[in-house]
This record gives C-alpha cells, sequence and structure tokens, in this order.
C-alpha cells in the first residue's frame, strides 16, 4: 500500500475518532449517560473496525490510537486530556492485540453470531483495558504514586462496566460488516483533499472550541 | 480448539463476568451519608462547620469548598505530612495521595473532592471514607 495513501487514513480516521471524543463525548456525559462505555462500544470500534476491514494493515489502528489520543490531550477546552488520551491510545494497541489474527477472509467469521461475538470480546477487551491502563498509568504520568491496591478494591466496578460496550459492540459490528458491503469508494483525486480536508477540519473545530466557549 | 468455538466461548464468559461483576458492585456499594474521617463520623454539614471554605483553580474553573488541609489539621490528626490519605468512595473507587498533593485540595458540599493540579482520576465523587495511613 502507499505510504503517503497509508498515513493520510490514519490521520483521517484518528482525527474523526479523537474528534467525536472530545466534542460528541462531552456532549454524552453532559446528558449523564455513559460516555466512555457508549464512546468505545460506539464509535472507537466504527472506527477502528472500518478501518481495519477497509485497509487490512495491522499496526495502523495503533497510529489512529495516537492521532486521537493527541487531539484529545490538546484540546483546550476539556479539564482531563490526560486519561482519556492514554485511554484511547491503550484501546487502540489492546484492539490491535485483539485482532492479531483476525482475518475476514476467514469463512467462520463470514457469519452474523461470530461477528456478534467478536464484536463482545473487542469491546469487552478495548474498554476494560483502557480502563485498567488508565488507572495505572494516569498517577505515574502525572507524578504521583500507583498504588495497586487501589486498582484491585475497584476490580469489579471495572469489569461491570465493561458490560454496556460489550453488548454495544456485539450488536454493532455485524452491522458495520453489512454496511461494509456497500462499498463506498472514493476517486483517487478526491483521496488526498477529502482525507486532508476533514482532517484539519477535525483539529480546527476541536482546537477553535475553546476560542468561541 | 479453534478461533471458531474460542470466540462465542469468550464472549459468554465475558458476558457472565461482567454481570456478576455488576451485581457484586450493586450489593457492595456503601450508602451512607457521613464521611469517615481517621475512624471519625462527619456529615458534610459538620465538615463545613469544622472548617472554612477556599476556592481553587482547577483546569474545570473554580471550585469552592472546605479545604482539606483545614479539615485534617481540625480533625486531630496530629503530623499530617507524616501519612498517606486514601479517599474512598461508594462504589469502591479510591485513591492515595501524599500529604503535598492531598493537602491543595477541598471537598465540596456534594461530597467530591477537587485538586489544582492532580488529574481529574483524583477528583472522587461520592466520598465515605478519608482513610489516614502512617507511612
Amino acid at each position: 500500500m502507499n505510504k503517503l495513501r497509508f498515513i493520510a487514513a490514519v490521520l483521517v480516521f484518528g482525527s474523526l475518532w479523537g474528534f467525536s471524543e472530545v466534542l460528541i463525548g462531552t456532549s454524552i456525559s453532559d446528558l449523564g449517560l455513559p460516555s466512555g462505555a457508549i464512546m468505545t462500544g460506539f464509535f472507537a470500534l466504527t472506527f477502528l473496525v472500518m478501518s481495519r476491514m477497509t485497509f487490512r494493515q495491522p499496526g495502523m489502528q495503533a497510529g489512529m490510537g495516537l492521532v486521537a489520543g493527541s487531539l484529545r490531550m490538546f484540546n483546550p477546552f476539556m479539564g482531563c486530556h490526560l486519561c482519556s488520551a492514554i485511554a484511547i491510545a491503550a484501546e487502540a494497541i489492546i484492539f490491535e492485540i485483539v485482532w492479531y489474527k483476525i482475518s475476514f477472509k476467514s469463512d467462520y467469521i463470514k457469519r452474523p453470531f461470530m461477528q456478534a461475538s467478536l464484536g463482545v470480546v473487542t469491546g469487552f477487551s478495548i474498554y476494560v483495558g483502557g480502563y485498567i491502563v488508565t488507572q495505572i498509568l494516569t498517577p505515574i504520568a502525572a507524578g504521583a504514586t500507583f498504588y495497586v491496591e487501589n486498582l484491585i478494591v475497584f476490580m469489579p466496578r471495572i469489569l461491570g462496566s465493561g458490560l454496556l460496550p460489550s453488548v454495544i459492540a456485539g450488536i454493532l459490528l455485524p452491522i458495520i460488516v453489512i454496511s461494509k458491503k456497500l462499498d463506498i469508494s472514493i476517486k483517487d483525486r478526491l483521496y488526498y483533499p477529502l482525507t486532508l480536508g476533514i482532517t484539519i477540519l477535525c483539529w480546527v473545530l476541536v482546537l477553535g472550541n475553546f476560542f468561541l466557549a | 480448539m479453534g478461533k471458531e468455538k474460542i470466540i462465542p466461548t469468550l464472549a459468554l464468559l465475558i458476558i457472565c463476568i461482567s454481570v456478576i461483576s455488576s451485581i457484586y458492585v450493586y450489593a457492595t456499594t456503601i450508602e451512607k451519608e457521613t464521611i469517615t474521617i481517621n475512624n471519625n463520623e462527619y456529615s458534610i454539614d459538620e465538615i463545613f462547620l469544622l472548617s472554612q471554605e477556599i476556592t481553587i483553580t482547577t483546569v474545570e474553573g473554580e471550585k469552592t469548598g472546605v479545604s482539606l488541609e483545614n479539615l485534617i489539621t481540625k480533625s486531630g490528626i496530629s503530623c499530617p505530612s507524616c501519612n498517606e490519605y486514601t479517599i474512598k468512595a461508594a462504589d469502591g473507587y479510591q485513591k492515595t495521595m501524599s500529604w503535598d498533593d492531598f493537602k491543595t485540595g477541598v471537598i465540596t458540599n456534594f461530597k467530591r473532592v477537587f485538586f489544582p493540579d492532580a488529574p481529574k482520576a483524583f477528583w472522587v465523587r461520592d466520598i465515605v471514607e478519608i482513610e489516614v495511613k502512617n507511612i
């Protein structure tokens, strides 16, 4: 695959993910809904799976996580950038690990039941994994001490909170697979202007939010 | 065992674990009006009577509440800097802090702590206890 095309795809998918985390995630949170579970189960999973199915490039999703995490980190509007940025990057890396041996060319994965099961496993793994990594790395990154007993006593809550994203992801993954069959493609001459335009728009909207507020 | 068996089995196991964990959390959530500080019970009104309110600036703007430094001093702890402080929430969430970090915070009348410099992960809400641990 063309390297420049690959980098453009990482930037656009990562920026869309970061943009949705910052603006949509905040709105969901303001409504009193479990934003983390919804964002991971719906938005993160959609961008991660869509990009994997389209480009079939392991490593791409880790790059997207870094882009999305950076957008979350540099967003001056919201309060805590650190925990969310760490969680996003961790979710992308965990996705890479879970999907390391997954190929949509295999027959077994074409069955909706298998896709739903894979959705449950992926949604739970990335959400719970991201949550745990955040609990460990946030105090360390902030210059404080990480206490393992704080994590252990909170583990039932973390595991319990994985139910919603896993159910959302279990329903969503077969839908993403069906939608992929629509085979929407972009003409070559529009590819770079479109990906660059969307990337810039996401960053401008997030960063501009600070000045508009 | 192939992937066609491993993935559904894992999915089922995950659903079971998260449902059982949710039930456990629901059953063990502490419901009480008071906050335990160094083994003494205080209502939020008593906390606000015990110490003066201050305003700190956080990444989410100004927050007003009782100074944790004052609160610990007024609650009779003789050497605050000799201890670490674990802030515990009703749902089991807890964060441990050094005195230097802890003393910069405030507790609001919604039983939530805020700190000017610590990440939001330390802004524990629905507090049920502040445990004082000698170091």
